[in-house]
Protein backbone atom coordinates (compact mmCIF):
# COMPACT_ATOMS: atom_id res chain seq x y z
CA UNK A 1 0.00 0.00 0.00
CA UNK A 2 1.37 3.60 -0.84
CA UNK A 3 0.51 6.22 1.61
CA UNK A 4 1.74 9.30 0.12
CA UNK A 5 0.67 11.67 3.07
CA UNK A 6 -0.11 11.98 6.48
CA UNK A 7 -2.39 14.19 8.03
CA UNK A 8 -0.53 15.56 11.50
CA UNK A 9 -3.06 18.90 12.52
CA UNK A 10 -3.97 16.47 15.38
CA UNK A 11 -0.46 15.99 16.63
CA UNK A 12 1.66 19.38 16.10
CA UNK A 13 4.39 17.78 18.58
CA UNK A 14 7.05 16.37 16.10
CA UNK A 15 6.49 19.67 13.60
CA UNK A 16 6.58 22.28 16.48
CA UNK A 17 10.10 20.60 17.42
CA UNK A 18 10.95 20.19 14.26
CA UNK A 19 10.39 23.64 13.15
CA UNK A 20 12.05 24.99 16.41
CA UNK A 21 15.03 23.78 14.44
CA UNK A 22 14.94 26.38 12.03
CA UNK A 23 13.46 29.11 14.09
CA UNK A 24 10.50 28.44 12.95
CA UNK A 25 11.66 29.29 9.54
CA UNK A 26 9.49 27.23 6.16
CA UNK A 27 11.92 28.57 3.65
CA UNK A 28 15.75 28.30 3.39
CA UNK A 29 17.73 32.21 3.48
CA UNK A 30 19.44 32.94 -0.16
CA UNK A 31 18.87 31.76 -3.49
CA UNK A 32 16.77 28.24 -4.14
CA UNK A 33 18.45 24.91 -4.59
CA UNK A 34 17.43 21.79 -6.51
CA UNK A 35 16.31 18.92 -4.51
CA UNK A 36 19.53 17.11 -5.98
CA UNK A 37 22.10 20.63 -6.00
CA UNK A 38 25.39 19.02 -4.77
CA UNK A 39 26.40 20.05 -1.07
CA UNK A 40 30.06 20.59 -0.31
CA UNK A 41 31.24 21.33 3.62
CA UNK A 42 33.57 24.16 2.65
CA UNK A 43 35.21 24.78 5.84
CA UNK A 44 34.67 23.84 9.67
CA UNK A 45 33.66 26.28 11.93
CA UNK A 46 36.05 27.94 14.18
CA UNK A 47 33.83 27.39 17.04
CA UNK A 48 31.39 24.76 16.18
CA UNK A 49 29.86 25.26 19.58
CA UNK A 50 27.51 27.57 17.73
CA UNK A 51 26.04 25.10 15.83
CA UNK A 52 23.59 22.37 16.74
CA UNK A 53 24.10 18.63 16.19
CA UNK A 54 22.10 18.41 13.02
CA UNK A 55 24.32 21.35 11.65
CA UNK A 56 27.29 19.77 12.60
CA UNK A 57 25.85 16.14 11.39
CA UNK A 58 25.80 17.95 7.56
CA UNK A 59 29.05 18.97 7.99
CA UNK A 60 30.70 15.65 8.87
CA UNK A 61 28.23 14.50 5.52
CA UNK A 62 29.46 16.85 3.31
CA UNK A 63 32.76 16.34 3.08
CA UNK A 64 32.24 14.34 0.30
CA UNK A 65 29.92 16.17 -2.18
CA UNK A 66 26.34 14.79 -1.24
CA UNK A 67 22.74 15.86 -3.07
CA UNK A 68 20.73 17.68 -1.16
CA UNK A 69 18.01 14.52 -1.03
CA UNK A 70 20.62 12.34 0.53
CA UNK A 71 21.13 14.93 2.70
CA UNK A 72 17.98 15.03 4.29
CA UNK A 73 17.78 11.01 4.28
CA UNK A 74 20.50 10.37 6.14
CA UNK A 75 19.74 12.97 8.75
CA UNK A 76 16.05 11.41 8.71
CA UNK A 77 14.58 14.97 8.60
CA UNK A 78 11.90 16.47 6.15
CA UNK A 79 13.42 18.05 2.86
CA UNK A 80 12.49 21.58 3.89
CA UNK A 81 13.82 21.65 7.20
CA UNK A 82 16.89 20.07 6.08
CA UNK A 83 16.79 23.18 3.39
CA UNK A 84 16.44 25.68 5.61
CA UNK A 85 19.22 24.27 7.67
CA UNK A 86 21.42 24.00 4.59
CA UNK A 87 20.92 27.54 3.55
CA UNK A 88 22.06 28.62 7.15
CA UNK A 89 25.30 26.93 6.54
CA UNK A 90 25.43 28.64 3.06
CA UNK A 91 25.34 31.78 4.56
CA UNK A 92 27.54 31.36 7.33
CA UNK A 93 29.87 30.09 4.42
CA UNK A 94 30.71 26.84 5.28
CA UNK A 95 29.12 24.92 2.64
CA UNK A 96 28.52 25.75 -0.79
CA UNK A 97 25.26 24.31 -2.92
CA UNK A 98 25.44 24.25 -6.75
CA UNK A 99 23.05 25.97 -8.32
CA UNK A 100 20.38 24.73 -10.20
CA UNK A 101 21.45 23.48 -13.82
CA UNK A 102 19.04 22.07 -16.82
CA UNK A 103 19.78 18.68 -17.64
CA UNK A 104 21.22 19.94 -21.02
CA UNK A 105 23.81 21.48 -19.17
CA UNK A 106 25.13 18.72 -17.12
CA UNK A 107 24.67 16.36 -20.12
CA UNK A 108 27.01 15.62 -22.56
CA UNK A 109 27.80 12.89 -24.73
CA UNK A 110 30.12 11.36 -22.16
CA UNK A 111 27.68 11.86 -19.58
CA UNK A 112 25.18 9.96 -21.48
CA UNK A 113 27.28 7.40 -22.99
CA UNK A 114 28.43 6.84 -18.68
CA UNK A 115 24.72 6.89 -17.95
CA UNK A 116 23.40 4.41 -20.38
CA UNK A 117 26.90 2.03 -19.35
CA UNK A 118 26.10 2.30 -15.74
CA UNK A 119 22.14 1.56 -16.11
CA UNK A 120 23.42 -1.42 -18.55
CA UNK A 121 25.48 -3.06 -16.19
CA UNK A 122 23.63 -2.72 -12.80
CA UNK B 1 30.98 0.31 -24.79
CA UNK B 2 33.44 2.89 -26.13
CA UNK B 3 33.93 6.36 -23.64
CA UNK B 4 35.32 8.64 -27.05
CA UNK B 5 38.42 10.91 -25.34
CA UNK B 6 38.06 9.52 -21.61
CA UNK B 7 41.57 9.09 -21.62
CA UNK B 8 42.02 12.79 -21.73
CA UNK B 9 41.83 15.28 -19.38
CA UNK B 10 38.73 16.78 -18.61
CA UNK B 11 39.32 20.35 -19.73
CA UNK B 12 39.61 22.36 -16.54
CA UNK B 13 36.75 24.74 -15.07
CA UNK B 14 34.24 22.44 -16.85
CA UNK B 15 30.90 22.33 -14.60
CA UNK B 16 30.57 18.27 -16.08
CA UNK B 17 33.68 17.17 -14.41
CA UNK B 18 32.04 18.39 -10.95
CA UNK B 19 29.83 16.02 -8.99
CA UNK B 20 26.47 15.33 -11.05
CA UNK B 21 23.29 14.02 -9.84
CA UNK B 22 20.71 13.69 -12.60
CA UNK B 23 17.27 13.05 -12.02
CA UNK B 24 14.61 10.84 -13.22
CA UNK B 25 10.73 10.92 -12.46
CA UNK B 26 8.31 8.10 -11.59
CA UNK B 27 5.34 8.91 -12.44
CA UNK B 28 1.79 7.02 -12.66
CA UNK B 29 -1.42 5.94 -10.94
CA UNK B 30 -2.13 4.63 -7.55
CA UNK B 31 -0.67 1.15 -7.37
CA UNK B 32 0.72 0.93 -10.44
CA UNK B 33 4.18 0.01 -9.90
CA UNK B 34 6.04 3.64 -8.90
CA UNK B 35 7.37 2.43 -5.25
CA UNK B 36 8.07 -1.09 -7.31
CA UNK B 37 9.93 0.15 -10.28
CA UNK B 38 12.35 2.62 -7.87
CA UNK B 39 12.92 -0.19 -5.57
CA UNK B 40 13.84 -2.76 -8.52
CA UNK B 41 16.68 -0.84 -9.40
CA UNK B 42 17.92 1.34 -7.24
CA UNK B 43 21.23 0.14 -5.70
CA UNK B 44 19.98 1.27 -2.40
CA UNK B 45 16.94 0.64 -0.15
CA UNK B 46 14.83 3.54 -1.63
CA UNK B 47 15.17 6.60 0.88
CA UNK B 48 12.51 7.84 2.66
CA UNK B 49 12.19 11.67 3.34
CA UNK B 50 8.94 14.17 3.99
CA UNK B 51 8.48 17.43 2.89
CA UNK B 52 6.40 19.19 5.28
CA UNK B 53 3.22 21.48 3.54
CA UNK B 54 2.01 24.81 5.07
CA UNK B 55 -1.77 25.82 3.66
CA UNK B 56 0.16 28.55 1.35
CA UNK B 57 2.45 25.43 0.10
CA UNK B 58 -0.52 23.23 -0.54
CA UNK B 59 -1.94 26.16 -2.73
CA UNK B 60 -5.36 26.49 -1.21
CA UNK B 61 -6.86 29.81 -2.69
CA UNK B 62 -8.63 32.23 -0.17
CA UNK B 63 -5.89 32.32 2.20
CA UNK B 64 -4.65 35.95 2.32
CA UNK B 65 -3.33 36.69 5.44
CA UNK B 66 -3.39 33.93 6.84
CA UNK B 67 -0.09 33.21 8.90
CA UNK B 68 1.75 29.69 7.14
CA UNK B 69 0.44 26.43 9.33
CA UNK B 70 1.91 23.13 8.83
CA UNK B 71 -1.13 20.19 7.85
CA UNK B 72 0.34 18.06 5.61
CA UNK B 73 3.58 15.64 4.94
CA UNK B 74 4.19 14.25 1.66
CA UNK B 75 6.34 10.88 1.29
CA UNK B 76 8.77 11.28 -1.01
CA UNK B 77 10.93 7.96 -1.94
CA UNK B 78 13.58 8.05 -3.99
CA UNK B 79 16.44 5.48 -5.22
CA UNK B 80 20.08 6.07 -5.94
CA UNK B 81 21.85 4.69 -9.11
CA UNK B 82 25.87 5.50 -9.01
CA UNK B 83 27.03 6.02 -12.36
CA UNK B 84 30.47 6.69 -11.09
CA UNK B 85 32.29 8.56 -8.72
CA UNK B 86 30.68 11.45 -8.23
CA UNK B 87 27.95 11.10 -10.89
CA UNK B 88 24.57 9.80 -9.46
CA UNK B 89 21.41 8.85 -10.96
CA UNK B 90 18.41 9.79 -8.63
CA UNK B 91 15.04 8.09 -9.38
CA UNK B 92 11.77 9.88 -7.16
CA UNK B 93 8.71 8.29 -7.77
CA UNK B 94 5.92 11.34 -7.85
CA UNK B 95 3.22 12.24 -5.15
CA UNK B 96 -0.01 10.68 -6.42
CA UNK B 97 -2.42 13.46 -5.51
CA UNK B 98 -3.60 15.87 -7.77
CA UNK B 99 -2.96 18.78 -4.93
CA UNK B 100 0.78 17.90 -5.09
CA UNK B 101 1.36 19.41 -8.78
CA UNK B 102 3.58 22.09 -7.11
CA UNK B 103 5.73 19.05 -6.06
CA UNK B 104 6.35 18.05 -9.77
CA UNK B 105 7.25 21.76 -10.94
CA UNK B 106 9.92 21.08 -8.32
CA UNK B 107 10.88 17.84 -9.56
CA UNK B 108 10.72 17.91 -13.00
CA UNK B 109 13.14 21.41 -13.14
CA UNK B 110 16.48 20.06 -14.57
CA UNK B 111 15.45 16.50 -14.79
CA UNK B 112 16.78 14.10 -17.86
CA UNK B 113 12.89 12.85 -17.86
CA UNK B 114 10.16 10.99 -16.75
CA UNK B 115 8.51 7.28 -16.69
CA UNK B 116 5.21 6.82 -16.95
CA UNK B 117 3.67 3.81 -15.55
CA UNK B 118 0.85 2.70 -16.82
CA UNK B 119 -1.61 0.15 -15.79
CA UNK B 120 -3.45 -1.33 -18.43
CA UNK B 121 -6.50 -1.82 -16.15
CA UNK B 122 -6.46 1.91 -15.14
CA UNK B 123 -4.70 3.19 -17.84
CA UNK B 124 -6.83 6.66 -17.21
CA UNK B 125 -4.98 6.57 -14.15
CA UNK B 126 -2.02 8.41 -16.42
CA UNK B 127 -3.46 10.49 -17.98
CA UNK B 128 -2.75 13.21 -15.85
CA UNK B 129 1.11 12.42 -15.60
CA UNK B 130 0.94 12.07 -19.69
CA UNK B 131 -0.52 15.60 -20.21
CA UNK B 132 1.50 17.24 -17.69
CA UNK B 133 4.75 16.09 -19.27
CA UNK B 134 3.79 16.91 -22.63
CA UNK B 135 2.88 20.04 -21.62
CA UNK B 136 6.26 20.60 -19.78
CA UNK B 137 7.97 19.33 -23.04
CA UNK B 138 9.95 16.74 -20.74
CA UNK B 139 10.83 13.92 -22.32
CA UNK B 140 9.32 10.56 -20.73
CA UNK B 141 8.56 6.73 -22.19
CA UNK B 142 5.23 4.83 -21.05
CA UNK B 143 5.80 2.20 -19.07
CA UNK B 144 3.21 -0.12 -19.64
CA UNK B 145 3.34 -2.59 -16.87
CA UNK B 146 2.57 -6.52 -17.15
CA UNK B 147 1.05 -7.73 -13.49
CA UNK B 148 0.86 -11.21 -13.96
CA UNK B 149 -2.44 -12.47 -15.20
CA UNK B 150 -3.03 -8.84 -16.99
CA UNK B 151 -4.00 -8.63 -20.43
CA UNK B 152 -0.78 -8.05 -22.54
CA UNK B 153 -1.02 -5.11 -24.36
CA UNK B 154 -0.48 -3.67 -27.48
CA UNK B 155 2.01 -0.93 -27.55
CA UNK B 156 0.37 0.74 -30.52
CA UNK B 157 -3.13 0.45 -28.69
CA UNK B 158 -1.76 1.94 -25.73
CA UNK B 159 -0.60 4.54 -27.74
CA UNK B 160 -3.42 5.40 -29.62
CA UNK B 161 -5.32 5.47 -26.19
CA UNK B 162 -2.89 8.05 -24.45
CA UNK B 163 -2.66 9.96 -27.30
CA UNK B 164 0.84 9.90 -27.37
CA UNK B 165 2.55 11.40 -30.64
CA UNK B 166 5.21 8.75 -32.62
CA UNK B 167 8.39 9.50 -30.67
CA UNK B 168 7.33 8.75 -27.35
CA UNK B 169 8.43 5.34 -26.79
CA UNK B 170 6.16 2.74 -25.41
CA UNK B 171 7.60 0.05 -23.65
CA UNK B 172 6.33 -3.09 -22.08
CA UNK B 173 7.98 -3.58 -18.71
CA UNK B 174 7.94 -5.56 -15.53
CA UNK B 175 8.38 -3.24 -12.62
CA UNK B 176 9.81 -6.59 -10.52
CA UNK B 177 12.27 -7.29 -13.15
CA UNK B 178 15.15 -5.57 -12.95
CA UNK B 179 16.43 -6.70 -16.65
CA UNK B 180 12.74 -4.93 -17.59
CA UNK B 181 13.16 -2.13 -15.20
CA UNK B 182 17.12 -1.20 -17.16
CA UNK B 183 15.32 -1.63 -20.32
CA UNK B 184 13.22 1.51 -19.50
CA UNK B 185 15.32 3.23 -18.22
CA UNK B 186 17.62 3.14 -21.08
CA UNK B 187 15.22 3.69 -23.42
CA UNK B 188 14.34 7.01 -21.25
CA UNK B 189 18.28 8.00 -21.43
CA UNK B 190 18.17 7.18 -25.41
CA UNK B 191 14.92 9.25 -25.98
CA UNK B 192 15.66 12.33 -23.62
CA UNK B 193 19.33 12.81 -24.92
CA UNK B 194 20.86 10.09 -27.44
CA UNK B 195 18.86 11.95 -30.87
CA UNK B 196 21.50 14.81 -30.16
CA UNK B 197 24.32 12.44 -30.22
CA UNK B 198 23.06 9.80 -32.58
CA UNK B 199 22.45 12.06 -35.35
CA UNK B 200 26.16 13.46 -35.25
CA UNK B 201 28.05 11.02 -37.74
Amino acid sequence: MERHETVTDEDPGPLVRLFGLTGGRARPPGETFDLVAIVRTSRLPFEPAGLNPEHQTILSICRRPTPVADVAAQLGLPLNITRVLLGDLRSDGLVTIDPPQTADQTIDERTYREVLHGIRRL
Amino acid sequence: MEFAGSDRLRPAGRSLAAATALKILVAGGFGAGKTTLVGTISEIRPLHTEELLSDRGMGVDDISGVETKVTTTVALDFGRITIREDLWLYLFGTPGQDRFWFMWDELSLGALGAVVIADTRRLQDCFPAVDYFEQRSLPFVVAVNCFDGARRHDPAKVRRALGLDELTPVVMCDARNRASVKDVLTTLVTHAVGAAYQSVP
